[in-house]
C-alpha cells in the first residue's frame, strides 16, 4: 500500500498573481490545498516609524504609498484623523472635492482589481478595457495635482488648491462615458460560463465567519453584511449623498465580484451628485496656524511670510491626545490611530489595514480548493501588499 | 523676606514679597508670553506682551513690572488679553522687513514664534523709514529694520557689561539702536546674545546655516582658563557659528570677543597641523618623534655648553592649570632653571 505524501511549494513572492510580494507556502495533496501559510513583510518600508520623524503635513505622501491603487482614499483617512486630533473643521467645498477625489480613487482601485483579477483567472481581454478606463482617471489626477497614481492632493484642513473648470469638465466627461464601459465589463464576465465556473462556490465565507475574521469592505459585503463606514459613521459630508450598499448572498468569489461591480456604479452616483452640487466657498480651513497663506500675500505681508515659514519648516502642532478615525477604503475600513504629544510630529501612527485582516483569512479560504482557485481567491479579496506591510 | 500669597488663574501661590507677577507665575509653571523680558536683565517693559488682568485694576497691568501683593487675583489668559497681545505683535511687525527666508535667526526667533502662535494676520505695512546701519564693531551686524526696539541689547550692555556703549535714538517707527559711546564697545557680543530677533547677528556666520540644520555641540572655551561654556554650531563638520545658553557654566551666556567670534581658526587652512623643522633654510613637515627628539637633543646640548640658566620658558594662558604646573615643574626639575614666565603675568 502506498503512502500519501504532501508536497510543499512556494507561491511568490515574485508571482504576478499574488498582487505584490505575498509569499504563500502551500501544502498540496495532489492538486488540492491541505494547508497554506502566508508570509508578509517583504514590502515593509517602515511608514509608521517614518511618520514619527516627520511633521503632520509631510506624512501625507507616505499614505499615498499604502494602498497605492487608490491613493486619495488613504490621504482622506490620514488627513481626517489629523483634523480630528487638531480639532479642525473642513469647509464644505473641500469636503465635496475630497469626496470626488476619493470616489475616483475607489473606481481606480476597482479597475486594477477587475483587470488583474480577470487576467489571473485567464480572461485576458478585460485588463485592456479596465486599464484604458483607469487611464482616464489617471489623466484627471494628473491634470489636477500633477501626479497620476499618487496625487497627494489633500492637505490638513482642506485640499492643495481649488479645482479648475477643466477638472469639473473632465470628471463630467468621465461620468458620461463610464456607464457604457461598465456594461462592457459585465458583458465580458458576468454571464460568461467560464467565469462563473471559476468563481461560483469558490472561497465561500458566511457572514458570521467573515465578521469574526475582521473582514470589512467589499469582501465583507460579499458575504451579505451591509457594513460600510460611509453609511455607518458618515464623514466628509457623505450623508449628503444618496447611494446604496450592494451586498452579496453566498460570500463566494463571484459575489465579491458582483459587489465590486455594483460599487463602480454607486461611486459614479456619488461623484455625479458631488459635482452637480459642488458648493462655492474656500477649499481650506480659515486657521492661521494650519493653512498656508497665499503666495501673493507672502511677498507683501510679514505675518503671512512668518506663517508660511513656520508651517513649512516646523509644521502645525497637535495636542497630546489620541484619536482613531476610519474611512471606507477601496478594500475595507482603513483606520488611522494617531497619538500626538504637543509637538509638530506624531508620537505614534498606527494604521489599521483592512488587507492585513483579509490576508489572515487566506488559509481558511483556500484550504480544500484546487491550486488554480488560490489565484481566484486572492484576486477576489483584492489585497494590496503596500498596505499590509506598510 | 516675608511671603506673599496670591491667586493666579485660580492657583494659590506663595512667593517671597517683592517678586513680580511674572516671576510668581513662572514659579508656578504658568506661562505668560514675553518678548523683552530676559532672565539676566531687570524688567524692561517695552514689548507690551505680558499684560495680565489684576482684580481691582481697571486696565491690564504689565506682569514683569508689577510687584505681588497679598490677596492679589491675577488672570493671565483671556480673550481680551489674547487680542491685546496680538495687536502688540502686529504693531511690532509693522516695520519688519520680509527677511525670514534670508535671516539667520529664522527658526529660533522669538518674534516669529510669537507671531505664529498668536496667529497674527493682515499686517499692512506702511512704515518706510530709512535707517543708519553703523555699528561700532565689524564683528556684529545691526539690521535696523528687523529691530523691534525691545532694549534688551541696551540693557545688557549697561547691566551685564556695565559699558553703555549703545543706546536708542529716535521715536516710534524710526527708533533704532545706535552706538552712543563707540569707544567703549569691546565687541563682546552681549547685545547679539540677548537679541530676540535677527536684528543683531554676528557678521562671520551669515547665510551659512539654519538653526535646525546645524548640530549644537557643548564645549568649553579654550582661549583662557576661565572655562566659559559655549555651544558650537556645526554643519557638515565645520564650525559655522556660536550660541551660548543663558543658564550654563560660570559665564551664564556671556563671552568675550575671542570666545564668541574667534572660532574660524578651527577650520583655517593655514592652521599648523604637523610639526615643522627648518632644514637648509626651509621649514619641512616632519613627525612628532623627530621634532621632539630634535628639541630634546638641542636642550641637552645648550644646557651642557652654556649652563642651565641659559634656557628660559614662557607658558600660555590657553593651557590648563595642570598643564602650567607640569610646565614649570619641567623647567625646574628637568632643565634646572627658575627662568619660568607666563603670558598672563602682566
Amino acid at each position: 500500500m502506498s503512502e500519501t505524501k504532501t508536497m510543499t511549494i512556494n507561491m511568490g513572492p515574485h508571482h504576478p498573481a499574488t498582487h505584490g510580494v505575498l509569499r504563500l507556502v502551500l501544502e498540496l495533496e495532489g492538486e488540492t490545498i491541505v494547508n497554506a501559510t502566508p508570509h508578509i513583510g517583504q514590502l515593509h518600508r517602515g511608514i509608521e516609524k517614518l511618520a514619527e520623524n516627520m511633521n503632520y503635513q509631510q506624512v501625507i505622501p507616505l499614505t499615498d504609498r499604502l494602498d497605492y491603487t487608490a491613493a486619495s482614499l488613504n490621504n482622506l483617512g490620514y488627513c481626517m484623523t489629523v483634523e480630528k486630533l487638531m480639532g479642525i473643521d473642513v469647509p464644505k467645498r473641500a469636503r465635496y472635492i475630497r469626496v470626488i477625489m476619493s470616489e475616483l480613487a475607489r473606481i481606480m482601485g476597482h479597475h486594477l482589481w477587475l483587470g488583474s483579477h480577470a487576467l489571473d483567472i485567464g480572461a485576458m481581454t478585460v485588463v485592456f478595457y479596465a486599464f484604458k478606463d483607469r487611464e482616464k482617471i489617471m489623466n484627471i489626477n494628473e491634470e489636477l495635482s500633477g501626479y497620476r497614481l499618487t496625487p497627494s492632493f489633500l492637505r490638513i484642513g482642506g485640499v492643495a488648491k481649488d479645482v479648475t473648470p477643466d477638472f469639473i469638465r473632465s470628471v463630467r466627461e468621465f461620468i458620461e462615458v463610464f456607464p457604457e464601459a461598465l456594461e462592457g465589463y459585465h458583458r465580458l464576465l458576468t454571464d460568461n460560463i467560464i467565469w462563473r465556473k471559476r468563481t461560483m462556490n469558490i472561497g465561500t465565507l458566511s457572514a458570521d465567519e467573515a465578521m469574526s475574521w475582521g473582514f470589512t469592505g467589499p469582501s465583507l459585503r460579499g458575504s451579505g453584511v451591509a457594513y460600510d463606514v460611509r453609511k455607518a459613521f458618515p464623514y466628509s459630508s457623505y450623508d449628503d449623498f444618496d447611494f446604496e450598499i450592494p451586498v452579496g448572498d453566498n460570500g463566494d468569489v463571484y459575489d465579491r465580484y458582483l459587489v465590486r461591480m455594483e460599487e463602480f456604479k454607486q461611486s459614479l452616483k456619488i461623484i455625479r451628485q458631488a459635482v452637480e452640487n459642488l458648493p462655492e466657498g474656500p477649499v481650506n480651513v480659515d486657521n492661521p496656524l494650519v493653512t498656508n497663506p497665499a503666495i501673493e500675500d507672502v511677498t507683501e505681508d510679514i505675518s503671512a511670510l512668518i506663517r508660511r515659514f513656520k508651517i513649512q519648516c516646523e509644521g502645525p502642532t497637535a495636542p497630546a491626545e489620541e484619536v482613531y478615525h476610519a474611512v471606507e477604503g477601496s478594500k475595507g475600513e482603513l483606520g488611522f490611530y494617531l497619538v500626538g504629544d504637543g509637538t509638530a510630529q506624531p508620537y505614534r501612527l498606527k494604521i489599521r489595514s483592512p488587507c492585513f485582516l483579509l490576508t489572515s483569512a487566506l488559509p481558511r479560504l483556500i484550504r480544500g480548493h484546487m491550486l488554480s482557485d488560490v489565484i481566484a481567491i486572492i484576486g477576489s479579496l483584492d489585497i494590496v501588499l503596500g498596505e499590509i506591510d506598510r | 523676606m516675608e511671603e506673599v500669597k496670591l491667586i493666579i488663574d485660580g492657583n494659590n501661590i506663595t512667593v517671597p514679597g517683592g517678586s513680580t507677577v511674572l516671576e510668581a507665575a513662572r514659579s508656578a509653571g504658568i506661562r505668560i508670553p514675553t518678548l523683552c523680558c530676559h532672565e539676566r536683565l531687570e524688567p524692561i517693559g517695552s514689548c507690551k506682551m505680558c499684560f495680565v488682568q489684576i482684580n481691582g485694576c481697571a486696565e491690564p497691568q504689565q506682569a514683569c513690572k508689577t510687584r505681588v501683593q497679598d490677596t492679589m487675583q491675577v488672570t493671565t489668559d483671556s480673550e481680551q488679553l489674547f487680542s491685546m497681545r496680538r495687536e502688540s505683535l502686529r504693531e511690532l511687525l509693522l516695520r519688519h522687513p520680509l527677511d525670514c527666508p534670508v535671516c539667520d535667526k529664522a527658526g529660533e526667533c522669538l518674534l516669529q514664534d510669537l507671531a505664529y502662535e498668536f496667529g497674527v494676520t493682515d499686517v499692512h505695512q506702511h512704515v518706510n523709514a530709512t535707517f543708519e546701519t553703523f555699528y561700532p564693531t565689524s564683528l556684529i551686524r545691526y539690521w535696523p529694520e528687523r529691530c523691534i526696539v525691545c532694549k534688551r541689547c541696551v540693557t545688557a550692555c549697561a547691566e551685564i557689561k556695565q559699558l553703555g556703549a549703545i543706546d536708542i535714538k529716535g521715536e516710534g517707527p524710526t527708533a533704532q539702536v545706535y552706538p552712543a559711546k563707540p569707544e567703549r564697545c569691546e565687541s563682546c557680543g552681549e547685545c547679539l546674545q540677548v537679541c530676540p530677533t535677527g536684528a543683531l547677528t554676528e557678521n562671520l556666520s551669515r547665510y551659512k546655516t539654519r538653526p535646525w540644520l546645524s548640530k549644537r555641540v557643548m564645549t568649553t572655551c579654550t582661549y583662557c582658563g576661565c572655562g566659559c561654556q559655549m555651544q558650537l554650531n556645526v554643519m557638515n563638520n565645520r564650525v559655522v557659528g556660536m550660541t551660548v545658553p543663558n543658564v550654563f557654566g560660570v559665564n551664564k551666556g556671556s563671552l568675550c570677543v575671542k570666545g564668541r567670534f574667534g572660532y574660524e581658526f578651527i577650520n583655517s587652512p593655514e592652521r599648523l597641523k604637523k610639526p615643522l623643522i627648518r632644514k637648509n633654510g626651509t621649514l619641512q613637515e616632519t613627525t612628532w618623534e623627530e621634532a621632539l627628539g630634535l628639541v630634546a637633543s638641542q636642550f641637552s646640548r645648550i644646557k651642557k655648553e652654556y649652563g642651565r640658566d641659559s634656557i628660559a620658558g614662557i607658558s600660555s594662558a590657553r593651557c590648563t592649570n595642570e598643564e602650567n604646573y607640569l610646565f614649570q615643574k619641567f623647567m625646574r626639575a628637568v632643565i634646572g632653571t627658575n627662568n619660568v614666565d607666563h603670558c598672563a603675568r602682566l
